[in-house]
């Protein structure tokens, strides 16, 4: 069912949206975004609030639907299958296939409050890979010292700070062993002291994952980033490196958002 | 004046002497049995429900919203009777008594069990739908994105942390379910209420005897009132929920008067 994209002959390429349009009833949100990420390659996605960079990034793993365009990853097809040139949304276990290639880090942590730190991290590579419980014990045993929380196998998900949990859930999204990483404003409901411990979870990992970002701190994206994307009114308006963007942004419009939020 | 007949009553509360009559015996113990029968089979029915009213098939949404407004809708008493008498003179099933050794399970207990457990799935279903709609929609996201169908995500996220919100009205619900059996008297049943109907036909004493019933019943819901303090002050201790009503609450406040007579 998973059809192949003919044209994707560079396997280097991760994620490729082509047009993509959405609308959420007579609001346009989504308007024609295109846009390439390369394997190991880190994109921040920038944008004032309401730019639709979440809802972009929500629709990479077909939480969010599409209204036309195509949105490839690992040159697969996401949400939809093509039926004589129409656009059909897949079964519900393709979409799920889909997902555990993809991992994602959400705003509010979203841990199942009802799991301890390690259990969130077993969950589903015991139940959706179906892989032997001892295998995936020491696997996340493994992530849970990756992230600095070793200590903290079994407490429950009320039992840790916000970065902590939010640790938590990068390695519960990394035990799926994803191609790609999704992250929607992964530190904006943290206090500041907890900003950091996630920003560099997430910088050591930068070196070895295909990332999307959708954050407002600048200071990882400079770091971090190999690209950073500026949307605003559902389009991106620019693209450029770190470097370029913040010292000679192009757009006028970029300008304007850096000069309100840099300084 | 009245002459109070204190043997009588005090045959009939006191346990020892009462059992000794089978009608008082078996009938509490069909009562309790048919309770908890009834009550897990609403909670089977509910559940069902309650995802059936979620799902995104039409047909089955309709099946369901159906179900909930017919058995909400109309009153247990005349389900029961269509169940029991409509659908034993239609020879579609009359309810043939089932022995089991040496207890023999009527057709009425049969039906009045069915038409208790069917009606209380139609309440159950509002309960589990709550305590489901109860969950932040980032859990089922969460799930979702880590590669879970909707199905497994309800079953392994959802429905584990709903549990915690439907425990608490589920305790209620069977509360009233031990009282409700007492309707199944009008289909001779043989729960406590038709035991005690029996000796009053017999010696006709009902001031005595019907308070002698409702004592039973009061020691039932006071039992499981106890039990279900328990229960939920366990669940509150481990899991973070909100404390139910006290003790003290529950016997004076009607806490557990839920909806009354169905």
């Amino acid at each position: 069912m998973v059809t192949p994209n003919v044209k994707l002959a560079d396997s280097n390429i991760i994620v490729k949206a082509e047009k993509v349009n959405k609308h959420f009833g007579s609001l346009h949100v989504l308007k024609d975004v295109s846009l390439e990420v390369r394997k190991n390659e880190v994109v921040v996605v920038i944008g004032p609030s309401g730019s639709g960079k979440s809802t972009f990034l929500r629709c990479i793993n077909h939480l969010e639907k599409i209204n036309s365009g195509h949105i490839y990853v690992n040159g697969h097809m996401i949400g939809y299958h093509d039926r004589n040139g129409k656009l059909v949304e897949d079964n519900e276990k393709n979409i799920a296939r889909q997902r555990a290639e993809i991992g994602m880090v959400f705003q509010r942590f979203n841990l199942f409050p009802h799991l301890t730190a390690i259990e969130n991290i077993m969950e589903a590579p015991m139940r959706v890979r179906k892989a032997p419980t001892e295998h995936v014990r020491t696997e996340a045993e493994r992530l849970l010292v990756r992230v600095g929380l070793a200590d903290k196998r079994d407490q429950y998900p009320n039992q840790l700070s916000g970065g902590q949990q939010q640790r938590v859930a990068i390695a519960r999204a990394l035990a799926m062993k994803p191609s790609l990483m999704l992250f929607d404003e992964p530190t904006s409901a943290l206090d500041p002291e907890m900003i950091g411990e996630v920003l560099d979870v997430m910088k050591e990992l930068a070196h070895e994952m295909t990332m999307i970002v959708v954050s407002h701190e600048m200071g990882f994206a400079r770091a971090a980033a190999n690209r950073i994307v500026f949307m605003d009114q559902g389009q991106i308006v620019e693209e450029a490196t770190p470097d370029e963007f913040f010292r000679n942004p192009r757009e006028e419009r970029t300008r304007l958002f850096l000069s309100q939020i840099l300084h | 004046m009245y002459h109070f007949d204190w043997p009588l009553f005090l045959n009939y509360i006191w346990p020892p002497t009462a059992f000794q009559d089978p009608l008082i015996r078996n009938g509490l113990i069909a009562t309790v049995v048919v309770s908890i029968l009834a009550q897990a089979l609403g909670v089977v029915l509910g559940l069902f429900a309650a995802l059936g009213k979620m799902s995104k098939l039409d047909v089955v949404r309709l099946i369901a919203e159906i179900y909930v407004w017919y058995f909400r809708g109309t009153p247990l008493l005349v389900q029961m009777a269509l169940l029991f008498f409509g659908l034993g003179v239609t020879h579609i099933y009359n309810f043939p008594d089932i022995v089991l050794g040496s207890v023999i399970i009527t057709g009425a207990l049969q039906a009045g069990t069915l038409a208790l457990g069917i009606n209380e799935g139609a309440y159950m279903a509002e309960i589990v739908r709550a305590g489901i709609e109860s969950i932040d929609p980032g859990q089922m996201e969460a799930a979702k994105s880590l590669g879970m169908t909707s199905g497994l995500a309800m079953q392994r996220v959802i429905l584990p942390q709903a549990a915690k919100v439907i425990i608490p009205p589920l305790g209620n619900e069977f509360n009233n379910m031990m009282k409700t059996t007492s309707l199944m008297e009008i289909i001779s049943a043989g729960e406590l209420f038709f035991g005690f109907n029996q000796v009053n036909a017999r010696v006709f004493k009902p001031f005595e005897l019907f308070i002698a019933a409702s004592l039973y019943y009061l020691f039932l819901t006071t039992v499981w009132s106890i039990i279900q303090t328990r229960i939920e002050s366990g669940l509150g201790e481990r899991k973070g929920i909100e404390r139910g009503p006290s003790m003290t609450q529950r016997f004076f406040r009607g806490i557990n008067s839920g909806t009354g007579v169905r």
